[in-house]
């Protein structure tokens, strides 16, 4: 589903091009999960961005869904977002002005693939169904990073990328909604590439790897 | 601590030049403005100041009943009888520079005490004025523009003789030359015992021989109202630009003060009391006022420099009132420029100022939200609004029943709480309409979020869309009304100029001019003309002085004179005007309440003469209450000079071929025939100077809106980026999201439009129903132009994506790592 072979990326800073990633292979198969760890600055949503096609890397290539980023213009990399990723941010990234139900669906809409049987399933399922006509603004935060959660499975993606889920949320509200993130991915069958700080949040996960001055450094299998 | 705490404050602009460069450009073009508009009165004013100060100081004036020339005779048995008249001449002047000034030849010795040129210069500057080489005064801005006439001290006519030494005088008008009178008369060529009017003291009861007519100050047409009337649209005016642009102002400074909410709370944590946190708020504010106020008072006055000339030409052109071509700005015109300036820069930050000084340090943390804030806010303008909309209904009822000419100003504040309620009610109309929208469509996401994006921008773009509104709805207004003017006034001028020539013999030559022309056989009918001063009466109208006017009621006049309110019917009155019936023009008929079918009493030379009122007729331009009676009337009722003279011609004739013929037949004293066509082709580019300096006004007015608009992109560009980001992490390219970016902005500049077009035709009612009646006293009937709405949109369109242009090419052009910045950081 995910594959990264050699890839390397720098930023140029003032003192100087800054190695971030360097030579990184990296595999996800579909309904495989995986936890990436690391120090803050070690790269770790440099290389999540680069899988969802929001940035390209300095050399090395990327497959998703078997299909080659490098090959693709800025619009083919969009339609592959819209279609067969799901993203998860640690700030939400809810739209204001619109609904519950709508922000839900609004990834779903956008790549023309709204199902809402399977919308109304996932809003019973996040437990947001009581608040569907209310604003993310009305929700706590553990709702609506479970809003967030449903918008990225809503259009039924290939691979889930989240970056630090449940960052801004309690112990006890980041643990529910992990749960319910795994729950839904594992009936999903998608693959999962999650960032996080948290030996806790990765644990659950089939995989673990952490990233360490550019590169992978071992690999440990996490649950089954 | 105050140093620190300032420099931190001020870091904030270091990080957004922008917010300090639209805080700046607002009050900026907001000051310059209004200033430019100000310059240009306060100028006027001095030229009208020196014009009373000099001879319109109340004078009363003789002249003949029968129109002849006065002559050194009837002064000097004047002045033997008692009577202390002073003569006077007047003529116009051309000098070697090709300029043409007014000379003024006057007698000091015998001016009325009042009078201000007796009063200028000591014992020495008389006898200087009165003795050889005499003296030729004039203010220093009219010597600025005679350079080219100038040969050392003295001015060369355009024979190249020298006037008399020029002395400067700053309380002689512009334009103005005066000197004594017989070197006047010498000057302008004028017989030996010439004189163009004698002047006397308002108080003297003298009594006069019947052959003259004493003419009181207050019957002489006093254009002072009607300048006013045109200095005060101009305040508007520049009041509208003013406002508009602290309409930047409180959106930069409610900007700014949101993105340091944060730095204000740390502060105060710091240990920075919130006393302290305000005085300093307010001294930004002061230092900002003042630099951007004399930004704007320099602009200004660059800008009223370049209108003045055009005013000027305006004001000489419709009121005989004389303005000099360059500033004169009084110590308090700079004063007020920065008093005004910095007035309201903190009324637009009252309300920063006031959020400044309550913050909750504990709550500041808090995120605010966004949608109760908004629909708190959008109620209470709505509230605010309605509030208004009633007092503007409570006004006009109140103006209904209050008489003509004495509700300008309440014309005015009508029309402002009008477009202030309007402006109020956008913001909520916008919410409300997309409200609907976001929930309506919902098949369409792209344009369901663009949508619900254009509602979350709601509280930054209000107040620029709100400028748009005003500026879109003042270029409508005013458009349409000198549109509708225009069209009114060709009419009138093509219903008014019925013949094909006119010529005004002197009154010696009359007769046999009548004869010359009626003798040739081009020539189908003559239609004299006579005017005559007189005093009416009638019933629950008070005694006022009018001008009574002559006409001949041929078939070409009466087929073609446009009436307004008849009793019975067009041919009914013009018949019972030919039995002697009157015609009112329709200031009078406002003025007085007086209409058909009424009667009224006229003072003149025969005794009063009771007649009843046949129509009102229109009578654009005329400052004055008339009333028309046949010329026959006119020349046995009131000894009325003859005045001009219609010629009306066959088909085909030659103008040109039977004004030199006249010429050579007759000497007109330099009055020669005047056809038809140059003096429509004469009105009509007055008319188009006049509303020269309006249409610059209301274009300045649009772009300043556009302005707000653009700088509100602007300065929540960065903050678009981060709402924009995840979008594009879903799916949507950039050059997708600039293109909805533009669909966005364009729907709500349409919205304004839609919503500017009813607003601007309640403006130009407001103007020619209220605000006209009440300057001039007449009605303009209301036009309205399709074309004019199509521009509007179109030019709603053309600001909204003017504006958009840079942000959206910015965004267009943003490199994804930077979005991905944005995207990580938020």
């Amino acid at each position: 589903m995910l594959e990264l072979r050699r890839v390397t990326k720098s930023y140029a800073t003032p003192q100087g091009p800054l190695r971030v990633l360097d030579g990184v292979d990296l595999s996800l198969a579909a309904g495989e999960s995986l936890a990436l760890m690391g120090e803050s600055g070690s790269g770790k949503s440099t290389l999540l961005h680069l899988a969802a096609g929001l940035d390209l890397p300095d050399a090395g290539s990327i497959h998703v869904d078997g299909r080659p980023l490098a090959d693709m213009n800025e619009a083919q990399r969009a339609a592959l977002r819209r279609a067969r990723l799901g993203l998860v941010f640690q700030q939400f990234h809810l739209v204001p002005s619109l609904s519950v139900a709508d922000n839900l669906t609004l990834q779903a809409r956008l790549a023309g693939r709204h199902d809402r049987t399977w919308c109304d399933t996932l809003l019973v399922r996040l437990g947001l169904a009581e608040m569907a006509r209310r604003y993310p603004e009305q929700l706590s935060g553990g709702q609506q990073q479970r809003l967030a959660i449903g918008r990225a499975l809503a259009v039924r993606p290939a691979l889930l990328l989240a970056d630090e889920p449940t960052g801004n949320l309690d112990e006890s509200t980041a643990d529910e909604v992990l749960a319910l993130l795994l729950e839904l991915v594992h009936d999903s069958g998608c693959a999962l590439l999650m960032v996080t700080h948290s030996p806790r949040v990765a644990a659950p996960l089939n995989h673990c790897l952490t990233l360490a001055h550019g590169r992978l450094q071992g690999s440990t299998s996490g649950a089954p | 601590m105050i140093a620190a705490a300032a420099a931190t404050l001020l870091s904030h602009y270091r990080r957004h030049p922008g917010q300090l460069v639209m805080l700046l450009l607002g009050l900026w073009v907001a000051s310059a403005l209004w200033s430019g508009v100000q310059a240009i009165n306060a100028s006027a004013r001095d030229s009208y100041d020196r014009s009373a100060a000099l001879f319109d100081a109340g004078l009363d004036r003789i002249e003949r009943r029968d129109g002849a020339p006065l002559t050194l005779d009837t002064y000097l048995a004047l002045r033997q009888a008692g009577v202390a008249v002073s003569p006077l001449i007047e003529g116009e002047l051309a000098l070697a520079g090709g300029e043409r000034v007014t000379l003024l030849g006057i007698e000091p010795l015998t001016l009325p005490a009042a009078s201000g040129i007796q009063a200028s210069g000591g014992p020495d500057a008389l006898g200087d004025f009165l003795q050889p080489p005499w003296r030729t005064r004039l203010a220093a801005d009219t010597l600025a523009a005679l350079d080219t006439a100038r040969h050392g001290e003295r001015l060369l006519d355009r024979n190249r003789q020298p006037l008399p030494p020029l002395a400067l005088d700053a309380s002689v008008p512009p334009g103005t030359l005066v000197t004594d009178i017989g070197v006047a008369g010498a000057l302008l060529g004028m017989p030996d015992d010439a004189i163009s009017r004698l002047l006397i003291a308002p108080g003297d009861p003298a009594e006069l021989p019947a052959p003259l007519v004493r003419l009181h100050a207050e019957q002489l047409a006093d254009p002072g109202q009607l300048s006013d009337s045109f200095h005060l649209n101009l305040t508007a005016l520049g009041l509208l630009a003013l406002v508009v642009g602290l309409f930047i102002v409180h959106a930069a400074l409610s900007l700014t003060l949101e993105q340091r909410l944060g730095m204000l709370r740390t502060l105060r944590a710091l240990g920075v009391p919130g006393t302290t946190l305000v005085a300093l708020l307010t001294a930004e504010l002061l230092v900002l006022g003042v630099v951007g106020a004399l930004l704007g008072i320099v602009s200004g006055v660059w800008l009223a420099g370049q209108l003045l000339p055009d005013v000027a030409a305006s004001l000489a052109a419709l009121y005989s009132e004389q303005v000099g071509s360059e500033l004169a700005l009084p110590w308090h015109y700079w004063l007020g420029g920065l008093a005004i300036t910095l007035g309201g820069l903190f009324s637009a930050g009252a309300t920063t100022l006031w959020r400044a000084a309550r913050l909750d340090v504990l709550a500041l943390g808090q995120r605010q939200r966004w949608r109760g804030g908004l629909q708190r806010q959008l109620a209470i303008m709505a509230v605010v609004g309605a509030g208004l909309w009633l007092l503007a209904l409570g006004l006009w009822l109140w103006l209904s029943g209050q008489p003509p000419g004495e509700r300008l100003l309440a014309g005015f504040a009508l029309v402002a709480i009008g477009l202030l309620a309007a402006t109020l009610w956008l913001p909520p109309l916008l919410g409300l309409l997309l409200g609907w929208a976001v929930r309506g469509l919902r098949q369409r996401p792209l344009v369901q979020w663009a949508l619900a994006d254009l509602q979350l921008q709601l509280p930054r773009l209000q107040l620029a869309m709100m400028a748009l509104l005003l500026a879109l709805a003042t270029n409508l207004g005013v458009g349409s009304m000198v549109g509708g003017f225009r069209l009114t006034f060709l009419d009138w001028l093509d219903q008014r100029l019925v013949a094909e020539a006119y010529v005004r013999p002197p009154t010696e030559q009359f007769e046999a001019s009548v004869a010359w022309l009626e003798a040739r056989d081009e020539v189908i009918d003559l239609l004299p003309t006579r005017r005559a001063d007189a005093t009416l009466r009638a019933a629950g109208v008070a005694a006022q002085p009018v001008g009574v006017y002559g006409i001949t009621p041929a078939p070409r006049l009466t087929q073609h004179w446009p009436l307004l309110h008849t009793e019975q019917g067009v041919l009914e009155a013009w018949q019972a005007f030919t039995e002697g019936a009157a015609l009112i023009n329709e200031q009078l008929a406002i003025a007085t309440g007086l209409g058909p079918g009424d009667r009224l009493t006229l003072s003149s030379a025969e005794g009063p003469l009771e007649t009843a009122i046949a129509a009102v007729y229109p009578d654009y331009g005329n400052p004055r209450g008339e009333v028309t009676l046949t010329t026959t009337a006119l020349a046995e009722r009131f000894a009325a000079p003859p005045g001009s003279l219609g010629i009306v011609l066959a088909e085909g004739s030659d103008v040109a071929a039977l004004g030199q013929a006249l010429d050579r037949a007759i000497d007109l004293a330099g009055a020669s025939l005047i056809d038809q066509q140059a003096m429509k082709q004469q009105a009509q580019a007055i008319f188009e100077r006049t509303f020269a300096i309006t249409r610059a006004l209301t274009v300045l007015t649009l772009a300043v809106a556009g302005l707000a608009l653009f700088t509100s992109l602007l300065a929540q560009g960065g903050e678009r980026r981060a709402q924009l980001a995840p979008l594009w992490a879903l799916g949507v390219t950039r050059g997708r999201l600039a293109g909805v970016s533009l669909v966005q902005l364009s729907l709500a500049a349409l919205a304004t439009a839609l919503l500017a077009i009813p607003l601007g035709i309640a403006l130009t009612w407001g103007l020619v129903a209220v605000i006209n009646v009440a300057a001039f006293g007449w009605r303009l009937p209301l036009h309205v132009f399709p074309s004019q709405l199509l521009l509007a949109l179109g030019l709603a369109l053309a600001v909204a994506w003017l504006a958009a242009l840079i942000p959206l090419w910015r965004l267009w052009r943003s490199r994804p790592r930077e979005l991905l910045m944005e995207f990580s950081a938020s």
